[in-house]
């Protein structure tokens, strides 16, 4: 038990540390576009993405399969759906409870791959020269958007731990996978601010283009 | 938009090509382009003056203003 809360501290504390790299990258990105360094910060930022976004379409890939199987094949797989997700006493209180949760779950991953698409997208498109477009200030926008979904679905879906944990079923951690739903609500909301002051961009780009 | 530039038809007037025109005030022809089919948002002083030394002419002569017709 004490090594599974270590274990688990450790992840996060890898999280975090991952997200301050990344958040580090970013700013210094933003800042130094004129300088000799960018392209290669861009660089490690864009790798950094590619392998966000491989590492959460492996883990969503994994648990829909798990899941799949849990469902049809072997009940017993409910019992390690993703490294040591046990949802056996779920699945053996209510299947239909079982099928929700577990579809929230494997939802919520595929939302934050398909969240890191769209950064992959922004990635290859973006040019530095004329950043504006309407091209990525719609992908931004898309951002925001699925970043509200994983916040409304992650918010959803404590709730509903919560409730099922009240209806006396044994439920494990499910933090990682549910947890940061606040979090993504704001990042939303500042994600869509950022588009707005975007799409302005657009207009003072293409009138500054139309100056003669 | 209300704003019209009669660029055409001052460089008509002084009988004047495109060409020339981009050479006596060392813009491109596609800014010129932008300037005369009225596609253009803004307009430099530099550049209005520039234009106005090479064609010998007013702003005025230049840029027209008209009401919009309200439909």
């Amino acid at each position: 038990m004490i090594a599974d809360y270590r274990i688990y501290v450790l992840k996060i504390k890898i999280y975090c540390f991952s997200i301050n790299i990344y958040l580090y990258l970013a700013c210094n990105s933003k800042f130094s576009v004129m300088k000799k360094n960018t392209k290669q910060i861009l660089s490690v930022l864009q790798v950094a993405t590619w392998i966000i976004f491989i590492g959460l379409c492996i883990k969503a890939g994994a648990i829909l399969f798990s899941f799949l199987v849990s469902l049809f094949i072997d009940p017993a797989g409910a019992k390690n759906l993703y490294l040591e997700l046990n949802l056996y006493a779920l699945k053996d209180y209510s299947t239909f409870h079982y099928v929700r949760l577990g579809s929230l779950l494997v939802l919520l991953w595929i939302l934050k791959a398909y969240l890191f698409y769209f950064v992959i997208k922004i990635f290859l498109k973006i040019n530095f020269v004329h950043p504006f477009s309407t091209e990525i200030a719609a992908l931004i926008l898309k951002i925001s958007y699925v970043a509200l979904a994983i916040g409304v679905f992650s918010v959803t879906g404590n709730a509903y731990a919560e409730w099922l944990t009240e209806e006396s079923v044994v439920l494990p951690v499910l933090d990682e996978h549910l947890g940061g739903g606040a979090e993504y609500l704001f990042f939303a909301g500042i994600i869509y601010f950022i588009a707005q002051i975007f799409n302005k961009g657009i207009e003072i780009q293409s009138e500054n283009e139309l100056t003669v | 938009m209300p704003i019209i530039v009669n660029l055409d038809v001052m460089m008509a007037k002084r009988k004047m090509s495109l060409n020339e025109l981009s050479e006596k005030v060392e813009l491109t022809l596609a800014n010129l382009s932008i300037l005369k089919t009225g596609k253009a948002k803004a307009i430099r002083f530099s550049t209005l003056e520039a234009i106005c030394k090479a064609l010998d002419c007013q702003p005025g002569d230049l840029l027209e203003y008209t009401k919009d017709d309200v439909l």
